[in-house]
This record gives structure tokens, C-alpha cells and sequence, in this order.
């Protein structure tokens, strides 16, 4: 097939497609001109003159997001390792149990967080412990992916000279596998830990406690200097979490 | 370490004897044939040929690494082709091995890698928590101080030189107490004044140690100067079983089934 005839054919494709979207939320070129200066008085409301009065709530708000994030990252960092191990094909001889674990894996990553979340606000009631466990049960998903990969990338002559000593399967992944793969465990769950600041500041808006949740309260009160307040300061936070932890995970490498 | 000090003497035990074994890999290729060898206390043997005559598998035999799928292998007296989980872990214990490629844990400490060795007597428990005993430890420093590098015991493994390395996996063999030290191409990777010391040292060990050692080399010039004995292969089958020091050049010949060539050697020693 030839370049220019697979181009045509994406077109003819693609174009209704769009069309059809556009046709369903009713866009015109007028409604989009009027939503203009509607857009430019509520950017200028918030980011011109952000509500710094704010700030102390603002702050408590942030602290309770990234405790989200952080209990939330670590409980999955613990809960992951069974998966991860379960899921790693070069450790048993049975294809079976990484069958199943990597299933399992798939089905965790499968439901959103903030599904997740309302079904723990219905389990547990409006907070920040909701969030958490929105957070930590979301991202055994990942991280538990990850831990098997790595685990099946260990070195297999290591673990061959430690089978040929008589040492026990327990004793070979305690020394053998274990050291090798933690560093690296370290740095994928820094890495979550990243995500889950954006994810734990998101959920709130649903009632999961943080800074989501006055992020909700204040849009919908359309308080815009106090909005704001809120997007510059999830924003920096997230700059910074990025950036610190960046620098550790290249330690780490 | 075992106290028994016996040379290549006569009488020494039988630790190894192979009894018509055959070995044929699940994808039909067949690496031993009909083998029938034994091995004793205190003997250094080299196992010679080309790659592909079933050196790697003869030595793998021995530590069931590649379990035997006709006959049988006496190892320490039990067979092992048939063996339970429990009691081929047993065995392992009292055999040390060293590879091509070292084989240590590469991001734990030089000590870390030698105490492994220790692994297989330790109780689960004891294993799992990393509680190695006061003697382990000092074993483990022994070992370290008789193959020379006790100064890099806080290194990690992966910051050593090949020739360091192998010395590191010659002390984790050394920890176990073996009785058997097997050697799969251990100078392989090594350049050749390295590859001598690293053949000194495993010669020395066996002498002073009463271990049966048995090497895989490819070059002939090594397996002379350091084997009591030699045993060929060809295509599965010994062709050769007998002394290093008197081997011929036709000797080689017959296990090769082709001249020797330049690249079979190894070179001298810079001693």
C-alpha cells in the first residue's frame, strides 16, 4: 500500500469520527468565541490576584494530600512484593502462578482511581483514609508489574552457584535475589510516589480528603482567586516532589 | 575445612563414579554417552575437548545442575539420579562450584558473596533473618584470607577485577566445606597470567584441602601442566583417561579429531 493512499484512507476514517464527537457536545464556532473572554476573566481571577488569605487552609490541605500519597505509595510498596513475586516467571517451574498473577496485576490496574475512591467513600466514609486506600490498592497495579519484571531479570548465574551450594529457594531469594533487586524496587516505588502525589491531589474532589477537596468546595462556589491559590500550589508541590525525587532515583541507579 | 591431607595416593575414597551414564537434554541432543569414571579424594582433574563433547554436562552431572537420564552418578555415596529435594540439597552442601562468569551477587559486599556459602548448613530461619553464626563469619574471613583478597571484604563484588572475582567465588566454594570442587571453565574469561595464578590456587587448594577437583578446560597446554589426570571427551564418549604430564600431542589430537591449533593454548605463566 502505498504512502499516499494510507494516508487518504486515515482521513476518511478519522474525519467522520471527529465530526460525529464534535456533533454530539454541540460545538459551534460561536459558542467557542463566546467562551473566550469568559475563560480570560476567570484565568485572570485566579492567577492575577489568588487569594493569599487562603493560604493557611491551602497548606494544611497540601500537607494532607502528600500524607495521602505517601501511606498510600508505601502500603503498595509492602503489598506489591507478594504479587511481584507471585508474578515472576523464573522462580517456580510452573507457569501457572505467574499466570495468575499477572492477571490479577492486570485486573488492580484495570479500575481507576478514582472508581476506587468512591468505593471506599462508601466503605469508609468521606476522608483522607479513603484516599489512601484508593491510592495504595491502584498502585499494587504498577508497582507490582514492575517488581516482577525486575525479579525476572535477575542475574540466573547468581542464583545457579547459590542452588549449587544447597542453599534453600527462601535462602536463595533473601540472598541472592533480594539484594539485587531492592535498589531498584527503592526507585520504582520514588517513582509512584511522584504519580500519586497528582492522583492523591485529583481523588480529593470526589471526597477522598486533600487538596482535591477544597478544589471541588471552591469551584463550585466559583471562588476564583481562592481556585487559584489551590492550582499554583498543587502545581509547585508536584514541580518539587518531581525534581526531589528524580534526584534520589539517580543516586539509586 | 575437611581435615583428611591425603595426596593422589592409591587407596584415596571413591567420592564420584559414574555408572553408564547418559545424558540427553529434553531437545534430543545427546551430551554424555555410556560414561563410566571415578573419581577420588584429593585428585585434580582436568576434563578436555571441544565445545559440545559434553564437558560442561560431566561436570553439571555430578551436582545434578543436568540430571542424568540413563545409568546413574554416585556422588559422596548416593546416587543422585533419582534423588529427593532434601538430600540433593544435602549433597550440594559438600560440593563447591566456580563458573566462567563468577556468579557472584553483584551488588552485595565481597563478605556478603563468600557467606552464601554458608547458606546451605544454616536453618531456615537463621537464613531468612541474615543471622549467620560467629563461626560462619570467621570461616568466611578464613576463606577470604587464604585466597588473598580479605582487604576488599566491604567492596561489592561488582567493583572487583575478573581475576578478584573469581577469587571471591573460589572462597563462597570454600565456605561450604566441600569435599568436591567442581570448575566450569574457570579461566575463560581471565587473561592468561591471571588464569594461572586462579589455576595455582585451585591446585594448591586441592592438594592442601584432600579435595577432588575437577576442572573444564579448553586449552591444552593448562590441562598438562597442572592435571594429575586427564580425561578426554569426544562427542560424549571418554576418549582419553590418564596422566597430564605425559600426554602427547596425539593424545590431544585424538580428543580434538584435528590438529592443535594456536588458539588451543592458553600461553605461559608470567610467574
Amino acid at each position: 500500500m502505498t504512502q499516499k493512499l494510507r494516508s487518504t484512507l486515515i482521513l476518511l476514517v478519522v474525519t467522520p469520527v471527529l465530526l460525529w464527537s464534535m456533533a454530539g457536545m454541540d460545538v459551534t464556532p460561536a459558542r467557542i468565541a463566546a467562551g473566550f473572554p469568559r475563560a480570560a476573566t476567570m484565568l485572570t481571577d485566579m492567577f492575577a490576584h489568588p487569594d493569599w488569605e487562603y493560604w493557611p487552609i491551602v497548606q494544611q490541605r497540601l500537607i494532607e494530600s502528600l500524607q495521602i500519597a505517601a501511606l498510600g505509595t508505601f502500603l503498595a510498596g509492602i503489598l506489591a512484593i507478594p504479587f511481584g513475586v507471585l508474578a515472576a516467571r523464573n522462580l517456580v517451574r510452573s507457569p501457572v502462578p505467574s499466570t495468575i498473577g499477572k492477571v490479577l496485576l492486570n485486573a488492580i490496574r484495570t479500575f481507576p482511581e478514582i472508581l476506587l475512591a468512591y468505593a471506599f467513600i462508601k466503605g469508609l466514609g468521606l476522608g483522607a483514609f479513603a484516599g489512601v486506600m484508593a491510592v495504595a490498592i491502584h498502585s499494587i497495579g504498577m508497582l507490582g508489574k514492575l517488581y516482577a519484571e525486575r525479579i525476572e531479570n535477575v542475574d540466573k548465574g547468581a542464583i545457579e552457584a547459590l542452588t549449587t551450594t544447597g542453599a534453600s529457594p527462601v535462602a536463595i531469594f533473601r540472598h541472592c535475589i533480594l539484594p539485587e533487586v531492592l535498589p531498584d524496587f527503592v526507585s520504582f516505588v520514588l517513582y509512584r510516589f511522584d504519580l500519586n502525589v497528582r492522583s492523591a491531589s485529583v481523588i480529593g474532589i470526589v471526597g477522598a480528603g486533600g487538596i482535591g477537596f477544597i478544589l471541588g468546595l471552591q469551584y463550585q462556589a466559583a471562588n476564583y482567586p481562592r481556585l487559584g491559590l489551590i492550582v499554583i500550589a498543587t502545581i509547585a508541590t508536584v514541580v518539587v516532589v518531581d525534581s526531589i525525587s528524580a534526584k534520589i532515583r539517580q543516586r539509586l541507579a | 575445612m575437611s581435615d583428611v591431607s591425603t595426596g593422589v595416593a592409591a587407596k584415596a575414597a571413591t567420592l564420584v563414579s559414574f555408572k553408564n551414564t547418559s545424558v540427553t537434554y529434553p531437545n534430543g541432543f545427546t551430551a554424555l554417552t555410556d560414561v563410566n569414571l571415578e573419581f577420588h579424594e584429593g585428585e585434580f582433574i582436568v576434563v578436555v575437548g571441544l565445545s559440545g563433547a559434553g564437558k560442561s554436562t560431566l561436570i553439571r552431572t555430578i551436582n545434578r545442575l543436568v540430571p542424568p537420564t540413563g545409568g546413574d552418578v554416585n556422588v559422596l555415596g548416593t546416587p543422585i539420579r533419582n534423588i529427593s529435594d532434601a538430600n540433593l540439597r544435602k549433597t550440594r552442601r559438600r560440593i563447591g562450584m566456580i563458573f566462567q562468569n563468577y556468579n557472584l551477587v553483584r551488588r552485595s559486599s565481597v563478605l556478603a558473596n563468600v557467606l552464601t556459602g554458608r547458606l546451605g548448613d544454616l536453618p531456615t530461619w537463621r537464613a531468612l533473618l541474615g543471622l549467620y553464626t560467629k563461626s560462619d563469619t570467621d570461616l568466611a574471613i578464613k576463606c577470604l584470607t587464604r585466597v588473598g583478597i580479605l582487604d576488599k571484604a566491604y567492596n561489592r563484588a561488582d567493583q572487583l577485577s575478573g581475576g578478584q572475582q573469581q577469587r571471591v567465588a573460589i572462597a563462597r566454594a570454600l565456605a561450604q566445606q566441600p569435599r568436591i570442587l567442581l570448575a566450569d571453565e574457570p579461566v575463560a574469561s581471565l587473561d592468561p597470567p591471571t588464569a594461572h595464578q586462579v589455576m595455582r590456587d585451585l591446585k594448591a587448594l586441592s592438594r592442601e584441602e584432600g579435595l577432588l577437583t575437577i576442572v573444564n578446560l579448553h586449552f591444552v597446554d593448562m590441562a598438562m601442566e597442572y592435571a594429575d589426570r586427564v580425561i578426554g571427551l569426544h562427542a560424549g564418549t571418554v576418549v582419553y583417561d590418564g596422566p597430564g604430564a605425559d600426554m602427547t600431542e596425539a593424545d590431544f589430537e585424538r580428543i580434538y579429531q584435528r590438529k592443535i591449533r594456536p588458539d588451543d593454548m592458553r600461553g605461559a605463566a608470567e610467574h
